[in-house]
């Protein structure tokens, strides 16, 4: 991840953790959203939704099947703000 | 009942209002001709969203449609609605008192009927608290006032009042019902159809689960991104074919049969096995065999889910060589509601004038997408029988099969 998304890491959890309705404490960042957190693909709809409105960053809809855990979520932000 | 004891049904009137023409006629060019509606969204505010082309039906006049009711008192779902349904009947040229003397079934589909209505209010009250709500635009908002604004316009009273709310499967589901209650003898007339107008929840959903296409509508392309939203209506006039040959009403075709089920599967995601069901029912109702059918009109929306699944969907009940199917989504984008009306219609024009309307902005067909879509160009086709399919969010799938008379 990129210094932009470091310097957010904790929000960008936060704001997931709640999409999702997962207590952060429990969470890693290799933990997969659909397997092992019980989402499903609407979810991560809202997941991405949620981050682009409080991110104010606009996620190329192709990358949307990379948003498989949190590192992956770092992954496309950082290239989405470094844009 | 058996197929055999049941009343055969004729479509003998078609009315239309799209972003490629109002009326028959003019929607039939449209199609003949691979014309786009796609244009920039005028009737709400994009503002902030990065995309703004939808199918907005241009030029429309209520005001022309309308002689009891006033174009003031309806909202614009409404407008097209009655629009529509007098230009069938007026189509069917079914004399006004005469219809009025029949047992009318007036059925409209719809997806988000006048929740444009909501939308203002919604808006006006979120930017000002005490801005208060406008009587009519509340008064508009339920779905079942498309219906009775028919029924009022029309001057229709020995009427069933219908809304059916099964969103872009809807038009297909007043066309089952329509058929059902003539064919059994329930009503003398079935005016049935669909009509949803540009909705600005429905552009900002479809946006946000990704499924909007940011260039055009390319259904079956390799390239394909999903949807334009757009708007229309499409209404039938379906009679028992007996009354319509003795009256001497044109007949475009007839109704030879439909089905409907629900999958329950996804919220949003089509099932192969739900779809491929639904097929065989209506093949089945029909009494056809998949071999008979000469060309599927497609539910064809562009996203990357529903054509791999609709074409799996094909293969598993056609084939390998299943009939040409195409998407008039291309040209109309996807009127929700009024989507399979206006499939059913174009099935109708397709097989009066013999052609097979094109799947435009085809580049190169996508391998998950084995069939003929008809790229970009009409062709002349002498069609006895069309399959029209349309499947929903929630998973309710409605196919119905039109044969020439």
């Amino acid at each position: 991840m990129n210094a932009a998304v470091e310097a957010k890491a904790a929000e960008i959890k936060t704001i997931v953790c709640r999409v999702l309705s997962v207590d952060p404490a429990t969470v890693s960042d290799t933990d997969l959203f659909i397997e092992d957190l019980g989402a499903d693909s609407l979810k991560l709809v809202e997941v991405l939704a949620t981050l682009q409105i409080k991110l104010d960053v606009e996620v190329d809809p192709a990358d949307f099947r990379r948003l498989v855990n949190l590192e992956g979520v770092y992954e496309v932000l950082s290239e989405a703000l470094a844009e | 009942m058996t197929r055999t004891s049941r009343r055969r049904v004729a479509v003998t009137g078609l009315g239309v209002v799209s972003s490629i023409g109002t009326g028959p006629a003019e929607f039939a060019a449209g199609l003949r001709a691979g014309r786009s509606g796609a244009r920039p969204i005028t009737v709400f505010d994009t503002t902030g969203l990065p995309l703004n082309l939808g199918c907005e039906i241009s030029g429309f006049e209520p005001r022309k449609w309308l002689d009891r009711l006033s174009a003031d008192d309806l909202p614009r779902v409404a407008q097209l609605a009655v629009a529509a349904a007098r230009m069938a009947v007026d189509d069917a040229a079914y004399d006004r008192a005469e219809l009025a003397a029949r047992r009318t079934l007036i059925g409209v589909g719809t997806s988000t009927a006048g929740t444009d209505s909501v939308e203002r209010i919604a808006e006006r009250l979120a930017r000002d608290p005490d801005a208060g709500v406008d009587e009519f635009e509340a008064r508009w908002t339920p779905a079942v006032g498309m219906s009775v604004a028919v029924a009022r316009e029309l001057g229709l009273s020995n009427v069933e009042l219908a809304t059916y709310a099964t969103a872009c499967a809807a038009g297909n589901y007043t066309i089952g019902d329509g058929f059902d209650a003539v064919a059994v003898g329930d009503v003398d007339v079935a005016l049935c159809g669909g009509a949803d107008g540009m909705s600005r929840m429905s552009y900002i959903g479809f946006y946000r689960l990704g499924a909007i296409d940011p260039v055009h509508c390319r259904p079956f392309d390799r390239e394909r991104r999903g949807i334009l939203t757009g708007e229309g209506a499409g209404m039938l006039v379906l009679e028992p074919l007996d009354d319509a040959v003795a009256r001497g009403a044109r007949i475009y075709a007839e109704v030879l049969g439909y089905g409907l089920n629900c999958d329950a599967h996804h919220p949003v995601a089509p099932h192969r096995d739900g779809v491929t069901a639904c097929l065989r029912t209506a093949l089945a109702d029909a009494g056809v065999a998949p071999g008979d059918v000469d060309l599927i009109s497609a539910h064809g929306t562009g996203t990357l889910a529903n054509d791999s699944t609709e074409c799996a969907a094909i293969s598993a009940v056609f084939g390998d060589t299943p009939p040409r199917t195409v998407s008039i989504k291309s040209m109309l984008g996807h009127t929700m509601g009024a989507a399979s009306a206006l499939s059913a219609i174009a099935s109708c024009l397709a097989i009066t004038e013999g052609f097979i309307p094109p799947t435009i902005n085809h580049v190169e067909t996508d391998p998950d997408c084995p069939i003929d879509c008809v790229p970009n160009h009409s062709v002349a086709a002498d069609l006895e029988i069309v399959q029209s399919n349309a499947f929903a969010f929630g998973g309710g799938n409605a196919v119905v099969l039109f044969g020439k008379n």
